[in-house]
């Protein structure tokens, strides 16, 4: 066990060892490290998680290591070695198979240098591309003097004639920029253009402006292009490291609007342990930014795991209980087919659209009724009693959703207006330091509360979901004990948190708080923790 | 001036002063970022002589975002939706360039008519013609340039007179195919769009069996 353990450790600091490990192990080893990893390791509870919050400098100072070792090893400047590794989905060790490989082909596919080479290789890439297709013919006949052609664009013409920018068809320009390829546009355009693929299509990898032209714009050519605009080129530095962060599976963005912190998560990163755990994270930025590591779902979903969280969000969302709370209450008028809800009254129907009648029970016209005192001489036993029972079936299904949709919902909105009973908790405890002679550090006992009641609120919530999800069985009757259990603590402790305060009072008041805030956590685990592993 | 609306004016009038290329560009009203482009059908191909038509819309961001451009004349194209004229074709999205012009997006819509890819349709039911009976692709082409792009008609076609539709030919279909169906009592209109949704052309009515047709109509 103790080597098992160690194996664990490197695996979860070694990164660069990383796939060798997963090699060795087979699945099921690699799910026991996960358990050994988090108990003894840091000898906290068994559904803490180890994460740790990274700031946007932080990751650029990781992205900024791997960019120092690729332009160390290969002998390029940095902003090369940069879009090389972004080219390689920032994948170290396989860029530098590739490259050793073979270098000219892997700088090609990274926008680093054309396609064409002048002498000996260019007539090869002649022949090849002008079977491929015609088009490009013209382009590799420029080819043939390529290196001639870049050099005189590069010197005499700037005296012989104007320079007209190809896309603003401005000649007064007299600034103009060109990436390696030679394409000259004026500035104005560049930055434009950068501007708009940045801002726009949120895109780190700046293509030539030229049609075809697959050269890539270096960090400091568009640091460059954007001039003044440093608010586009944090952003293009922010999506840089999105790109980084999004190639590593250790890592996850911060899914709050505009946060742009990362969390590294190693021990929630793989599918096999999102069945046993649940990897809530926070970040640095801001307390409530928490969320689940292994789904993205912006809210601490415990104690139901990944996979059910997401089914019942889906299930929350689409219109199937529509649909069943319609099935169970309405039946289609057999000639036009529009939705009847029949409210009351009798079996001779008119359907409001088509004014066609019929008869509810039977749903054939009314009009072979005739007389028949409001009783349906077409009654069909068995077929009567078949449609009852898949009537009364959608309906109990139905009932059954929505008593566990009704709590969830409601303890959705309750941990809302928690956040209300915050600022109105503040005055309180400003008012209680005024009238009893408690210090501020006293008081604070009701601001934990609140919190307290606040994290329970959101457990309970995700409870109900599971309870959906449950078999019927003593477990699960075990389970809702628990949940009763939590329920009521949260209920109490809510109600005291809400009651009023004279100065008599207000010591008992903070006792009984108090007391009812420490015992919370331990109903709050066992509710939720005992039963993980029954989903 | 904004360099946008100077690039527009200057595209528009180099389209002007160019005849030779047969490619025009007008004013829908009176912004210059609406536009109406046209050009003759490729030669040789069944857009030989027809007159197409093309809604030009230039964006804010232009010419650093792509031009928006849809065909206003019916083409009969695997590439270009036959009820809505959307145009599939790479330029116009993923693969646009600043340095595109107008000019240069009409050229490759003229050549993307001499070269359809069926493997990458906007109508399928288009392609899917196209895959199994390429002349009778190029029959209703043929046909849809005649009727909507003023194009020559067919010396057999002409017959019925060039104003009348003839939903048969519009469809791609044989007319003795939708006779015999028709013989059985469904509508003539009905016939025409199952046949025409089941591909009922080429060897693909050796395929189908009457049964499988009759059941469709049925629905």
């Amino acid at each position: 066990m103790s080597s098992d353990y160690e194996l664990s450790d490197n695996e979860y600091y070694d990164e660069e060892d990383d796939e060798v490990m997963y090699v060795d192990d087979d699945g099921s080893a690699s799910e026991m490290d996960v358990d050994f990893r988090i108990s003894p390791a840091s000898k906290s509870k068994s559904y803490e998680i180890d994460y740790e919050s990274l700031t946007q400098a932080q990751v650029e100072k990781l992205i900024g290591q791997d960019v120092e070792d690729i332009s160390g090893i290969f002998g390029v400047e940095p902003d090369t070695a940069s879009l090389l590794l972004r080219n390689f989905n920032w994948n170290k060790e396989k860029l530098i198979e590739k490259y050793m490989d073979n270098a000219t082909s892997v700088s090609i596919a990274a926008g680093l240098a054309l396609p064409e080479k002048p002498e000996a290789s260019s007539s090869r890439f002649e022949a090849s591309s002008g079977s491929r297709r015609p088009t490009r013919r013209s382009t590799a006949e420029q080819a043939k003097s390529g290196k001639a052609k870049i050099l005189e664009r590069l010197t005499p013409p700037a005296d012989e004639q104007p320079f007209v920018c190809p896309i603003c068809f401005d000649d007064t320009q007299t600034k103009t920029m060109a990436l390696a390829c030679g394409h000259k546009f004026c500035t104005e355009c560049w930055s434009a253009y950068t501007t708009s693929k940045i801002r726009t299509e949120g895109e780190h990898w700046i293509t030539c402006m030229a049609e075809d032209c697959k050269l890539v714009a270096t960090d400091e050519f568009v640091k460059k292009a954007l001039g003044s605009d440093t608010s586009a080129f944090a952003r293009y530095q922010e999506l840089v490291v999105r790109h980084f962060v999004s190639c590593n599976k250790n890592l996850k963005y911060c899914p709050y609007p505009s946060c742009t912190h990362t969390v590294s998560c190693p021990s929630g990163a793989s599918k096999s342990a999102l069945t046993t755990i649940v990897p809530i994270v926070g970040c640095g930025a801001n307390t409530a930014h928490k969320f689940c590591f292994g789904c993205n779902i912006d809210a601490d979903h415990r104690p139901v795991v990944c996979g059910v969280a997401k089914m019942w969000l889906q299930k929350c969302q689409d219109d199937s209980e529509t649909a069943n709370w319609i099935k169970s209450n309405t039946k289609e008028c057999s000639k036009c087919q529009s939705t009847i809800e029949k409210n009351g009254g009798c079996n001779h129907m008119t359907c409001k659209k088509c004014k066609y009648e019929f008869c509810w029970v039977c749903m054939g016209p009314w009009s072979e009724h005739g007389t028949a005192w409001y009783s349906c001489n077409r009654y069909d036993e068995k077929a009567s009693i078949d449609a009852r029972d898949a009537q009364s079936r959608s309906r109990a299904s139905l009932e059954r959703y929505l008593h566990y949709y009704n709590r969830w919902a409601n303890h959705e909105q309750s941990a809302k207006l928690s956040m209300e009973l915050y600022s109105r908790t503040e005055r309180k405890m400003e008012e209680m330091q005024i009238t009893s002679d408690m210090t501020w550090i006293e008081v604070q006992f009701m601001k934990k509360a609140v919190d307290e009641v606040f994290k329970c609120r959101m457990t309970l919530k995700w409870t109900y979901a599971m309870a959906y999800y449950l078999e019927k069985n003593n477990q699960k009757e075990l389970f809702e004990d628990n949940q009763r259990d939590l329920e009521r603590a949260v209920e109490e402790l809510s109600e005291l948190i809400e009651s009023s305060i004279d100065p008599e009072s207000a010591l008992a008041l903070r006792q009984k708080v108090t007391d009812k805030t420490v015992r919370l956590p331990v109903v709050w685990q066992s509710t939720g923790f005992d039963h993980l592993h029954l989903s | 001036m904004d360099a946008r609306l100077r690039r527009v004016n200057k595209e528009i009038k180099d389209c002007k002063s160019d005849e030779a290329s047969n490619i025009t560009v007008d004013l829908v009203g009176n912004s210059p970022f609406h536009l109406k482009g046209s050009f003759l059908g490729p030669e040789g191909t069944p857009y030989e002589g027809g007159h197409f038509q093309v809604d030009i819309v230039i964006p804010d961001s232009y010419p650093f975002q792509p031009v928006k451009m849809k065909f206003i004349t019916k083409v009969y194209h695997p590439n270009v939706s036959s009820a809505s004229g959307a145009i599939c074709l790479d330029i116009l999205k993923d693969a646009w360039s600043p340095v595109l012009t107008l000019k240069s997006t009409l050229i490759s819509l003229q050549s993307l008519l001499c070269s359809p890819e069926p493997n990458d349709p906007q109508d399928a039911e288009v392609a899917k013609h196209y895959m199994t009976s390429r002349a009778s692709f190029e029959e209703t082409a043929r046909y849809w340039t005649h009727i909507y792009a003023g194009g020559p008609g067919k010396s057999g076609m002409a017959k019925g007179g060039v104003d009348t539709k003839d939903e048969v030919a519009m469809a791609g279909l044989e007319k003795a195919h939708v006779d015999k169906f028709e013989a059985l009592g469904f509508e003539r209109s009905k016939v025409i769009d199952v046949l025409r949704r089941l591909n009922y052309r080429g060897a693909n009515v050796a395929k189908l069996n009457d049964d499988r047709i009759v059941e469709e109509l049925l629905k």
